[in-house]
């Protein structure tokens, strides 16, 4: 029987089976187990209270927040751009592109970390070539701090935004760009009027996927912060892994989940705009 | 923590009453093999040569190290699903096994290698043993302190006198170094424990400026070091003597270091517990200690392995004389009954 | 731009080692509904995009008005455009669309308004303003992009196949409406299509493209009735081309015969006779020996509705149409009958082979 005639929750079925039975069965086992242990409703809410009315967790949380937004902004800045190039890039150009893209994915991100302290330390390349080239006489505070965090999640999330907002700028019709341009638009206008809007959905999908990957991030904040750039995900593997209180961990997982899910709920609404073409 | 007991058993039962019907995948393992939770890397070869290997060739019985977090043996125990023997980890993860039931006493009577009254008393607990002693000292770049450098946690906080950027332990390592903030804000040794975590933290906060980064894993806290990242922190001793080893301008003070103990400990529903008994009488041996604890650098905890060092090594040696003198032991159980507690403090005053 | 004249002078488009364009030199007056016509590949598009301004020349240059736009990026040239798929932005409504050459140029808000409704009137569009694309059918967004073309009164428009996508009854509404449209505001029209029809409905004159060149430029009659090569003969409609040769002062072609033709004598000693099928008269009976007279036997006679087309063996493997008027009270002839196939002089043309 051909594939095609299947029916589609059937295709689906082997995927579906592995989600439920690595993911959902497990966290779902986990959240539940955590919070039940804390016994009655009463307890339960005492401890929800507890953590997340620590200034630890609200402290997290707006670090969370702030750092995945700021490098939300700059990847979408440095990617746009790189987005353009790469959807009218051909041929060699375009391979070569794509490569610089996703190559640092062919690395664990604890070697691409490393590599980022070695090029960042305060004995670092930068600061010995800044120092050498008599730009600044002290060496600068590129890591262990909140640049630190900025600039290498910034690096590890760049190719989530630059595919997600290449295939928004490879369904722009050219024909489009060169009718305005026909019709009396300046580069800028035609930017601005036409491709902007054209791309727009993307946009929002790629700054969407972004945060909701930013506010999850644990390890390159953990390798690259300072001692107060402490994120959500950092917090929970705190609770699970140095102090075993897996209910405060669950407590907290559901939090950072529910944000996620909202998140993800507004992104494939707009991913799905994607497919659709563009709507108004 | 007062509630602390009462939600260790309550989770037990959960883990229990949702454990049952997982399917039992324990698979049956041939006696003839011991599996070993360690800290992994360099640790693993140097115990292979001095431990495992002979103790196979004695014994027929293979070694098999492996790596596991924490939380990973406690879930595990919690799932009823115990895939390891021996566990070679800090003996504060011990305590707080031993607390949830999960490990099996240590068959001292059953020992033909070893006589247990060789092993420091305080060392030889019922559910563990340690297999050596570590230590945090205070360390310095030669280079930037070429005339005088701190020598006491007191004068690691004088900023103005020793300037440079320097670190300490984070929550994340295991514990933060409180212990080193009071004896900096005057608390006499002995009076450490237990920790005023206010007074500690306060103590922090004033040093803080001037921390580059609290490290998290011994390998950050030896790469800062080498990279001049910083030029003064606390670290292990092993992780230290490995760089200075490779002629990096580092020297450290064994004023004030703070000792720490590694130590041995059985699931007791382990599929090989008899191996891993005979597995710990080996290793408790003088000859054995003496040979493992020359390369990691960490204090035998066998006393009659002293006598197969030679006076320098003593001298170097956590846990020796000299080091008991001048260092104290980390309280554990403070630090098993008060972790939560620290952590909370801890993340909130970090984030400041 | 002071007029609507257009000219190209010695154009030439290179891509790579390939010449799309050669030497185009052609002047189009104001007011002139002027098209190329040309098969795919022909550099009809190329040359309309040099005119446009998307592709610069080679060599050459390109006057508007008289003034020499050579090097002058579409937006100074001025012109108004409809695109081969219209080109509608989709994230516009049909009034923004429209109203979009002039917002680009910072007309001011009440003007904009006032030439969208009259565009959209003149396009019988008054009353979708607020529609998008996906809501307008193909017909509807033709109308848009022509609206949109013409919206800032521009004195040349380009139009790139605009109907091609359209059925051919919309098609034919189409092409009566831009020609109403282009009469009443006298604006200079350049039309690129590879529909011979419509060319020869629209256009006041025609020029045909062949691999880069103009291969005859006129009046659709004339271009039709006088074609002055086989490639022109043969792509606009249906041409029947006879081989013929020299004999002495005489023509002959097929059986012998002798043809003569009012223009274009044969230059070499062999060439072709040219003579569209609708010229050639067809009678029962062999022919009678005289210029212009071929016997043939019909193979094929196809009822066409309003003509009937017959598929004529004219011997030496020369097969003719010849189209005969479904007129009242005649008998169509059947397959397998001899005629005589007869034409005026001034109907055929020798052409070189």
């Amino acid at each position: 029987m051909p594939l095609g005639r299947l029916p589609a929750w059937l295709l689906l079925a082997p995927a579906l089976l592995l989600l439920i039975g690595v993911f959902l069965v497990p966290i779902g086992w986990f959240l539940v187990a955590s919070i039940m242990e804390l016994g009655t409703p009463a307890e339960i809410w005492e401890e929800v209270d507890a953590v997340l009315f620590s200034g630890a967790v609200a402290g997290a949380l707006i670090n969370t927040n702030w750092i995945g937004l700021v490098v939300t902004l700059l990847v979408l800045v440095i990617g746009y751009p790189v987005s353009y190039a790469l959807s009218r890039a051909k041929g060699v150009a375009f391979t070569l592109i794509l490569l610089c893209i996703v190559l640092p994915y062919f690395t664990s991100t604890i070697v691409r970390t490393y590599a980022w302290m070695v090029l960042l330390g305060r004995n670092g390349l930068i600061n010995q070539v800044l120092l050498g080239t008599g730009l600044i006489s002290e060496p600068l505070n590129l890591l262990y701090n909140r640049t630190g965090v900025v600039i290498g999640m910034t690096y590890v999330l760049l190719p989530y935004m630059v595919l997600t907002l290449y295939a928004a700028m490879k369904a722009v019709d050219m024909r489009l760009l060169q009718a305005a341009e026909g019709m009396g638009a300046t580069p800028l206008q035609v930017f601005l009027r036409v491709f902007a809007p054209l791309t727009l959905h993307g946009v929002i999908a790629g700054v969407l996927i972004t945060f909701i990957l930013a506010i999850g991030f644990f390890v390159t904040p953990a390798l690259m912060g300072g001692p107060s750039d402490i994120m959500i995900a950092m917090l929970i593997e705190r609770e699970v892994e140095l102090t075993q209180n897996w209910p405060a961990a669950a407590i907290m997982t559901v939090v950072l989940l529910t944000v996620t899910l909202i998140l993800y709920g507004l992104y494939s609404r707009f991913s799905g705009a994607l497919e659709g073409g563009a709507k108004p | 923590m007062s509630g602390k007991s009462i939600r260790i058993s309550r989770r037990l039962l959960v883990a229990t009453a949702l454990a049952a019907p997982v399917l039992q995948s324990r698979v049956a393992r041939a006696s003839g093999e011991v599996i070993v939770r360690t800290p992994g890397g360099v640790y693993d070869d140097i115990m292979r040569r001095h431990v495992y290997d002979p103790f196979t060739r004695e014994t027929g019985i293979t070694v098999r190290p492996v790596a596991a977090t924490t939380a990973k043996l406690f879930a595990m125990f919690r799932a009823n699903n115990v895939e390891l023997d021996l566990i070679d980890t800090g003996n504060g993860q011990l305590i707080t096994l031993e607390r949830m039931g999960a490990l099996a006493p240590i068959a001292y009577d059953s020992w033909r290698w070893s006589k247990p009254e060789d092993i420091t008393p305080e060392l030889r607990k019922r559910t563990q043993v340690a297999n050596f002693v570590y230590c945090t000292v205070l360390a310095y770049n030669k280079e930037t302190f070429a005339n005088g450098h701190p020598n006491s946690w007191a004068e690691f906080w004088d900023a103005g006198r020793f300037p440079g950027p320097r670190m300490l332990a984070d929550m994340a390592a295991g514990s933060p170094n409180l212990e080193f903030a009071l004896l900096a804000d005057s608390v006499p040794k002995n009076q450490i424990y237990p920790i005023d975590i206010d007074r500690a933290l306060r103590s922090l906060s004033r040093i803080r400026p001037h921390i580059r980064r609290f490290w998290d894993t011994g390998a950050l806290s030896a790469q800062m070091l080498s990279d001049r990242e910083v030029v003064l922190g606390s670290i292990w001793n092993g992780r230290l003597q490995t760089l200075i080893d490779r002629n990096a301008p580092l020297a450290y003070t064994w004023n004030e270091h703070m000792i720490q103990v590694q130590a041995l400990g059985i699931f007791k529903d382990a599929a090989n517990v008899a191996g891993a008994q005979r597995l710990i009488d080996f290793m408790m041996q003088p000859h054995v200690q003496a040979g493992y604890a020359k390369e990691l650098i960490y204090g035998p905890t066998n006393e009659k392995a002293f006598s197969l060092l030679s006076p320098e090594e003593i001298a170097r040696m956590p846990g020796g004389e000299r080091s008991r003198q001048t260092g104290f032991y980390q309280d554990v159980s403070w630090w098993e009954d008060n972790r939560d507690r620290v952590n909370r403090a801890w993340s909130r005053w970090v984030m400041r | 731009m002071s007029d609507g004249s257009v000219a190209l002078e010695g154009v030439t488009k290179r891509y790579g080692s390939e010449t799309v364009v050669a030497g185009i030199s052609l002047a189009i007056p104001a007011g002139e509904f002027f098209t190329l016509l040309g098969p795919s590949g022909s550099g009809k598009t190329t040359t309309l995009s040099m005119l446009a301004g998307f592709v610069m020349a080679d060599e050459g240059r390109v006057l508007m008005g008289g003034r020499d736009m050579t090097r002058v990026p579409p937006r100074g040239r001025g012109l108004g455009m409809v695109f081969q798929n219209y080109a509608i932005f989709p994230h516009l409504t049909v009034a923004e669309n429209v109203a979009f050459p002039l917002s680009v140029k910072g007309t001011s808000k009440s003007e904009i308004a006032a030439r969208v409704a009259e565009a959209l009137a003149m396009v019988k569009l008054t009353g979708f303003e607020t529609r998008y694309q996906r809501q307008l059918s193909g017909g509807q967004q033709q109308r848009v992009a022509l609206a949109r073309a013409i919206v800032a009164h521009p004195r040349v428009v380009l139009m790139d196949e605009p109907l091609g996508a359209l059925d051919k009854n919309l098609r034919y509404h189409m092409q009566v409406e831009i020609k109403d449209i282009q009469r009443r505001l006298g604006m200079t029209v350049i039309y690129v299509t590879h529909d011979q029809e419509e060319a020869l409905t629209m256009s006041d004159r025609i020029a045909i493209m062949e691999r880069g060149r103009i291969a005859q430029m006129g009046p659709p009659r004339e271009v039709y009735e006088k074609p002055q090569s086989s490639f022109v003969a043969s792509f606009l409609g249906e041409a029947n081309l006879l081989r013929v040769r020299r004999d002495g002062p005489a023509v002959r072609g097929p059986g012998g015969s002798v043809l003569v033709a009012a223009e274009g004598g044969l230059s070499a000693a062999e060439g072709l006779a040219f003579v569209r099928p609708e010229k050639v008269r067809v009678e029962s009976g062999r022919a009678e020996p005289a210029p212009n007279r071929l016997t043939g036997k019909v193979l094929h006679a196809s009822f066409l509705g309003n003509i009937v087309r017959y598929e004529i063996d004219a011997g030496d493997g020369a097969t003719l149409l010849c189209d005969a008027a479904n007129a009242a009270g005649v008998e169509p002839h059947r397959p397998g009958d001899i005629v005589t196939m007869i034409w005026r002089p001034e109907d055929s043309r020798f052409l070189a082979a």
